[in-house]
């Protein structure tokens, strides 16, 4: 029984780590640019299907895969972002922003566009993607931890602070916070306001493709139903822990992989989806600032 | 009339119940991706009402939408004070939360020595009114037409009164609104409730016309879908959505120029269309100008 | 002569009740050609199992993820050499699961579905 919870408890926060990886570079995106990314999960897409279309070809080592699914990623991003976030940048950006729907819907379409490119380019239900470890997971007395899981981890917990490093010791940082805090002001500042969001969607871009290797790695395998996956859970993920918080991403990731381990242990797979979804949508009613901002008891931030 | 023009038209016209939802919604300010979940409702409600009750279609159908207008009222008032990607994302969460429901509900009755009814994940099957009453695939396809045409007429109408010009008020400024004395809250729910119905309408159609659903075609994909037909075709006037549908199923699929490559082309001409109109083609400008026009021409 | 003509009314308005529901299987074979199959189809009373021979029946296709979006052309199903068997040629939009649709027109109006997984070849 307690070790069935403790079990459960570590797969959860295993199974988070994919979350908030995919949660941080979402609320990356949303923090600074204010707009939610609907291809997101597409351009990962695409990532790992750029990485597996090189492994089918030349069957080259982790290091290259991992590094074609990052670049892959960031070009798609790139080609998101031109066409569907930086031509709304300028439209208002208060209250009833009018850019931010014509952004999402042009980032949905994107995502289609995306979705079916990636499957007219590897038309299979599934290709095998070369693993990123081969052998038997760690045996702690009752428990077992998977190795690949313990890695994503460790990549969930460096990127985090890497993007504090990044956004608080970096002149960049300075200008990305500038820019959330007041765009208008930051560009009269002198600040390519522009080139700021392009580059923090790099950065999300090339964190999503870093996300996306280690899960597709992970699991050996690559479907079409990687970028609907990654969108969904990213974004569950963001909004459980405090949309636009770096924080709030990483304890909403792992929050959703614990509440997703515990029901279907508790209650079966059927039930474990309509949980999660039950307790978004409790949170959302009755505390939208998320997780992160309930466990300090205060406000979210709009950046860490 | 050719069975695959039959099937297009009616397909467009079902689709189209279910964007003009999503347009509502977008009309009073507020983003849904869930209004999958109301079609959902309404075509189970009427499948159960005509197949299992034994209901005549139109009873049924009124049902439907009484139920899709309940359940849109109890996902719209925990969600009365979230905006944007907030309330989006907590309609997704709801409407998937209905589509695990229909996967979980089994209730099937023995008629005529066949077991009738939904059956979870197996989905819904035998919805034959339709079929019982003799009625042509032309016929129902004429009444889903009238049916949105009737539709239509009424959102001209509101359009033109007072409580139209509230809505769009409250979509886009709510403070501005509430400064009038408009009680914005009681606005958003009954254009919750008025969108739920719209939508449990198009699915209590959708299911005779299909004879069987199940809780897969309810999903994520249609929703977001929805909704990007009515912004597409324009927020301006309720003509607006049936244009994005028509686009994406009547031109773009039935032509099969683009066989394979539909979403490419018309995924890439959307992201460049709301560039340039990010309110739609019809959008508010367009259909103003148009308006003007017409009132400049000299009468006869 | 007018009892006659009641009881033949009578028959001619009781039997589509019974004589409406129909069944069928469906077996699809791939061609060389991608995405193209070949479907056999037997159509029988879905009461007492007698095969339907010269029905009138057309065969389209929806996907149940995505309903309404793909609008496959329906053929109409030709007769094969046993009577109540069928086939057709159907060509759909990508692989996944597809909800096959049997419209049949003659002798009785009816609307079966039967769910196929179609995927690719290894």
């Amino acid at each position: 029984m307690v070790v069935d919870l403790l079990q459960n408890t570590l797969d959860g926060l295993m199974l988070g780590a994919a979350y908030a990886l995919l949660a941080l570079g979402f609320t990356l995106i949303f923090g600074v640019l204010r707009r939610a990314n609907l291809a997101y999960g597409p351009a990962i897409m695409i990532g790992a299907y750029a990485a597996t279309w090189v492994h089918l070809q030349f069957h080259a080592g982790f290091l290259v895969i991992a590094l074609v699914t990052i670049a892959a990623a960031m070009a798609a991003g790139a080609y998101v972002e031109q066409l569907c976030f930086a031509p709304h940048a300028r439209r208002s950006r208060g209250a009833g922003d009018a850019g931010a729907v014509a952004a999402m819907v042009g980032s949905f379409a994107l995502w289609m566009q995306l979705e079916e490119a990636a499957t007219l380019w590897l038309p299979k239900h599934l290709y095998s993607f070369p693993p990123l470890y081969d052998g038997p997971p760690i045996v702690l007395g009752p428990v077992t931890v998977r190795v690949e899981y313990l890695a994503m981890l460790a990549c969930a917990v460096l990127a985090y602070l890497g993007l504090r490093q990044l956004l608080t010791r970096t002149r960049f940082g300075l200008a990305v916070r500038a820019v959330v805090d007041q765009a208008d002001a930051a560009r009269l500042a002198g600040i390519n306001v522009p080139r700021i969001f392009m580059l923090v969607f790099a950065v999300a871009s090339a964190l999503g493709g870093l996300a996306g290797y280690l899960i597709v790695a992970t699991h050996g395998q690559v479907t079409p139903m990687l970028g609907m996956w990654s969108t969904l859970k990213g974004m569950i993920a963001m909004m459980l822990g405090g949309l636009g918080s770096l924080p709030g991403a990483v304890v909403g990731g792992l929050a959703l992989g614990l509440i997703e381990s515990h029901s279907q242990w508790l209650f079966g797979p059927q039930y474990r989806d309509l949980i999660a979804y039950l307790i978004l949508f409790a949170l959302l009613a009755v505390q939208p600032s998320g997780l992160w901002a309930m466990l300090r008891r205060s406000p979210a931030p709009a950046a860490p | 009339m050719d069975e695959y023009a039959l099937g297009v038209l009616t397909n467009v016209g079902l689709l189209s119940f279910l964007a003009l939802s999503a347009y509502l919604l977008l009309v009073a300010g507020e983003m849904s991706f869930g209004q999958q979940a109301f079609f959902g409702v309404g075509a189970y409600a009427a499948g159960i009402g005509t197949a299992m009750w034994g209901l005549p279609l139109p009873v049924a159908v009124l049902f439907a939408m009484a139920l899709g207008a309940a359940a849109a009222w109890l996902v719209g008032w925990p969600t009365l004070r979230l905006h944007g990607l907030y309330f989006a994302m907590a309609t997704l969460a709801a409407a998937e939360m209905f589509r695990i429901l229909f996967e979980l509900v089994h209730y099937q009755r023995a008629i005529d020595g066949d077991l009738v009814g939904p059956d979870g994940t197996q989905g819904f099957r035998g919805i034959r009114w339709v079929l019982e009453q003799g009625i042509e695939q032309e016929t129902f396809l004429a009444a889903v037409w009238a049916l949105l045409l009737i539709v239509l007429a009424a959102f001209a109408v509101v359009e033109r009164t007072r409580l139209g010009a509230t809505l769009r008020m409250v979509g886009e400024d709510p403070e501005l609104a509430a400064v009038f004395g408009v009680n914005v809250a009681r606005v958003k729910l009954g254009v919750a409730a008025a969108a739920g119905a719209l939508a449990a309408l198009g699915g209590a159609l959708y299911a005779h016309h299909n004879t069987y659903v199940e809780p897969r075609n309810f999903d994520i994909m249609l929703g977001v879908h929805s909704l990007a037909y009515a912004l597409i075709g324009g927020l301006g006037t309720a003509l607006g959505p049936l244009l994005g549908v028509a686009l994406d199923i009547g031109l773009l699929e039935s032509t099969r120029v683009f066989q394979g490559y539909r979403m490419i082309v018309f995924g890439g001409l959307v992201a460049l269309l709301l560039i340039v109109r990010p309110r739609g083609l019809l959008d508010e400008v367009a259909v103003s100008r148009v308006a003007a026009a017409l009132r400049r021409r000299p009468t006869a | 002569m007018l009892r006659t003509l009641l009881a033949a009314a009578l028959a001619a308005l009781a039997s589509p009740a019974l004589a409406q529901r129909l069944a069928a299987h469906v077996d699809c074979k791939p061609t060389p050609h991608d995405l193209v199959y070949d479907c056999r189809i037997a159509l029988m009373e879905a009461a007492s199992r007698k095969p339907v021979a010269g029905a009138d029946l057309s065969l389209g296709a929806d996907m149940p993820s995505m309903p309404m979006a793909h609008n496959v052309k329906p053929v109409k199903a030709k007769p094969a050499q046993t009577p109540g068997q069928y086939t057709a040629r159907i060509e759909l939009e990508m692989y996944g699961e597809w909800a096959l649709k049997l419209n049949v027109r003659s002798p009785v109006r009816d609307v079966i579905v039967r769910k196929i997984d179609f995927r690719e070849q290894p």
